[in-house]
């Protein structure tokens, strides 16, 4: 079985972290947040997974390659020399998934992370026998996004609404995909959108069905919603599988440290933190909703709340960071700083205090 | 021939009272400012304590208006400590600078005192007295001024003064003028020779005959009277200004520091100042500590013997720990002031700063400010009582005693 990656374009939103990488190879709870979706995958029998990039390709590559040696899994790109939009790669890759064996291939998009429920969406798809396959996902405020309207008891899609002005539902495209490949004949090989231009096409036809997706979604394609994200994610883990988690007298919530990592004495740890691996942090520490890449150290007595530390930075002692501070790569605070909402690019000092919201430089 | 009957010397240190000095607030709500702790003293203790150089001293009077019993216990402690007589005396209300001086000149003149010195409580110096009552003798003088060159800019909040650059003579003497008139000041402190008192006399009975020939016209009898009363001299405009130029005032000039304690933020740069004068002067004072067997200290510390810091703390510089507070395992303060009984829990943060008595900082909390010492929130103001609770961040505030902070401010004045 096949599945197709819509990785896309440059990350602009997730900088200055994707100053260093590409998005999809931007740890999320100590692992690339690409790895999350292709384990996934591997799961439920995908043995060959095409990611579609416009930007970075060969960092991609030289990456994946390691993770098709260890998942027993193939990982190809495909490469767009200009943006296709949300339709337009899956003509690009039209060679790589359609192979004859009419079997439905996945599409995701690369910023979304959930229990990625295929099992299930396999046999949704089986069972109702059409073209396509949606998973839908239900929000709070709709009109910020593109919804979907459909029959409630077959999941039947009548049509896609852009941002509505008024109430037409709640429940929004989720970014998961189950197409048989007959879609690809219906997309043209030029930038097009799936959602304004395929799926209405496939809706018209009463071939489209979509379902929701059972337990959380994020984009967490920009760091607030990353940070939410990241508080989802462990909240699941602990339902699912909360030997994972770390415990310990200086933990408190959900915890993710990674092995490799070390803390010291007198911390206070959580919740919704998650530690790479490599990273030191020191005694007296007190980290809350943050995400410390790999590499990072934490010095002593510092406080980090509702942040990011980009890889290889260091936070100083007595150091407070806070309030969506994001730290890119080789970022070193000086010790006592405070930063209130800094968004800092790689390889930097800093050495004042950032009182309000802003970036350096 | 010096004759020890002949050569005394009286020191006078106006305190003010309650309505003066609401610029201090909110430390002063729960204590009169001349006994706000800078550097680990009460304010009023460093000119005490430097009228002890004076040869000769006789006696130092405090003179103010507030209630006797808030001056009682400390004029008798820091009588014992410095064994230097130490009297409070209350005005009945106020009567300036010059006439809080005439009106006990009889009690002030009781030892016969060669020379009265007379301090502003709230002057922050290096109050070099005895180098003043030298150069006053020599002058012949009756009264000579210590003054202070400052950045002409700053010049008009003061009262500037010129001096003859060869003689010393107090030339011209103007308060806090519109215009530039000269970057030396007035410092508030003075030495004078018993004949003030007849020159302050003098000043009183002019204002009663003036007063008298006002009675006379019914009109401005009819008018608001902004008239000030017969006994109330100030220094500076009623006794400086007229008798500068005519032989009779000298002036001193300091080049060490100069400051005036007028808000809760000065007290914060003069406590540095202080602290740094102590290094020279009594070293052993001062705090010291390499982490081992007690905190590590940074720069200039004053500790209170019976306040309890963890030894993985690291204090200073510029940072004064009063009687009982207790400081916990690392934590980090710089250019802070602790006053009496305050609780500072593990790896909190306190920098810029004054936190009042009986307060508790929570862990990893953090009460910050710019430093910017005069302005309005430029260091940080927890009044008493204050609880600032776990990983709170306190920036640039000022919080009214027996409050609770449980969320984080910035920019605010917490009532």
């Amino acid at each position: 079985m096949k599945a197709l990656i819509l990785v896309g374009g440059f990350g602009t939103r997730l900088r200055p972290l994707t100053l260093s990488l590409p998005k999809p190879l931007v740890d999320f709870a100590n692992k690339p947040m690409i790895l999350h979706q292709i384990e996934a995958l591997k799961a439920v029998g995908v043995d060959e997974v095409v990611l579609t990039v416009n930007y970075q390709a060969e960092v991609m590559l030289n990456f994946l390659k390691d993770v098709e040696a260890k998942l027993e899994i193939k990982i190809t790109c495909s490469r767009e020399t200009e943006p296709m939009g949300t339709a337009g790669p899956l003509a690009l890759a039209r060679d790589k998934l359609v192979d004859g064996s009419g079997e439905p291939f996945f599409v995701l998009n690369s910023d979304v992370i959930s229990e990625y429920p295929f099992k299930e969406m396999i046999e949704f798809h089986k069972a109702h026998g059409g073209e396509a396959s949606i998973m839908v996902t239900k929000v709070d405020e709709p009109s910020k996004y593109g919804v979907v309207v459909m029959e409630e008891t077959t999941g039947k899609v009548e049509k896609f609404v852009e941002k509505p002005k008024l109430y037409v539902g709640n429940k929004i495209n989720a970014g998961i995909y189950l197409l048989n490949p007959s879609v690809v004949d219906k997309i043209e090989l030029r930038p097009t959108s799936i959602e304004k231009e395929t799926f209405p096409k496939i809706a018209a036809a009463q071939g489209l069905y979509a379902m929701v997706l059972p337990g959380f979604w994020m984009d967490i394609g920009q760091p607030r919603d990353y940070i939410t994200g990241l508080r989802l994610y462990l909240d699941s883990l602990r339902k699912k599988c909360p030997a994972k988690l770390t415990t310990g007298p200086d933990i408190v919530g959900n915890v993710l440290v990674d092995e490799t990592a070390k803390i010291g004495e007198g911390c206070l740890i959580g919740p919704d933190v998650a530690i790479g691996p490599g990273c030191v942090v020191e005694s007296g520490v007190r980290l809350s909703r943050c995400t410390v890449m790999p590499g990072a150290r934490i010095k002593k007595h510092a406080c980090v709340s509702s942040s990011i530390i980009g890889w290889h930075s260091t936070v100083g002692q007595w150091a407070r960071i806070e309030n969506m501070t994001i730290l890119g790569e080789d970022v070193h605070v000086r010790d006592e700083i405070y930063s209130n909402g800094g968004v800092v690019l790689p390889h930097k000092e800093i050495k004042s205090n950032i009182l309000m919201p802003g970036i350096v430089m | 021939m010096e004759s020890s009957t002949e050569e005394k010397v009286v020191a006078v240190i106006l305190v003010g009272g309650p309505t003066k000095g609401t610029r201090f607030r909110p430390l002063s709500l729960n204590i009169p400012k001349p006994l706000f702790p800078i550097a680990g003293q009460p304010m009023v203790h460093h000119p005490i304590s430097a009228c002890k150089r004076i040869p000769n001293l006789a006696q130092v009077y405090l003179v103010g208006f507030y209630e006797e019993r808030e001056f009682a216990l400390y004029v008798s402690a820091i009588s014992n400590e410095l064994k230097v007589p130490v009297r409070y005396l209350r005005e009945d209300k106020p009567h300036g600078s010059a006439g809080g001086l005439y009106h006990f000149r009889n009690l002030i003149m009781e030892d016969n005192p060669s020379h009265i010195f007379l301090l502003n409580c709230d002057v922050c110096c290096s109050f070099p007295l005895p180098e003043m009552l030298e150069a006053h003798r020599k002058y012949g003088g009756i009264g000579t001024l210590l003054v202070i060159k400052v950045s002409p800019e700053s010049a008009s909040q003061f009262g500037e003064l010129v001096a003859d650059p060869v003689t010393n003579e107090l030339l011209h003497y103007t308060e806090k003028p519109e215009t530039f008139v000269s970057d030396r000041i007035n410092c508030g402190v003075y030495v004078f020779t018993p004949e003030i008192f007849t020159a302050i006399r003098d000043v009183s009975s002019q204002r009663n005959d003036t007063a008298t020939l006002r009675r006379v016209s019914s009109y401005e009898a009819l008018q608001p009277a902004t008239r000030i009363p017969a006994d109330f001299v100030r220094l500076d405009q009623d006794i400086l200004s007229p008798l500068a130029g005519k032989k009779q005032l000298y002036t001193y000039e300091t080049m060490d520091f100069w400051e005036q304690i007028k808000s809760p933020g000065m007290s914060l740069r003069c406590s540095e100042l202080y602290l740094s004068q102590f290094r020279l002067t009594s070293p052993h004072i001062l705090a010291s500590g390499d982490g081992t067997k007690s905190a590590i200290v940074i720069g200039d510390v004053y500790i209170h013997p019976s306040a309890k810091v963890h030894p993985t703390a690291k204090i200073g510089p510029n940072v004064s720990i009063s009687a009982n507070a207790r400081v916990g395992p690392g934590v980090r303060l710089i250019s802070c002031i602790i006053l009496d009984d305050v609780e500072i829990m593990e790896n909190a943060v306190v920098t810029n700063a004054i936190v009042g008595w009986k307060s508790s900082i929570g862990r990893w909390s953090r009460v910050q400010a710019e430093g910017v010492y005069n302005s309005k929130l430029g260091v940080t103001i927890l009044g008493d009582s204050v609880a600032v609770e776990d990983e709170v961040v306190v920036t640039s505030s000022i919080v009214l005693p027996n409050k609770t902070l449980n969320v984080s401010v910035q920019d605010e004045i917490i009532l």
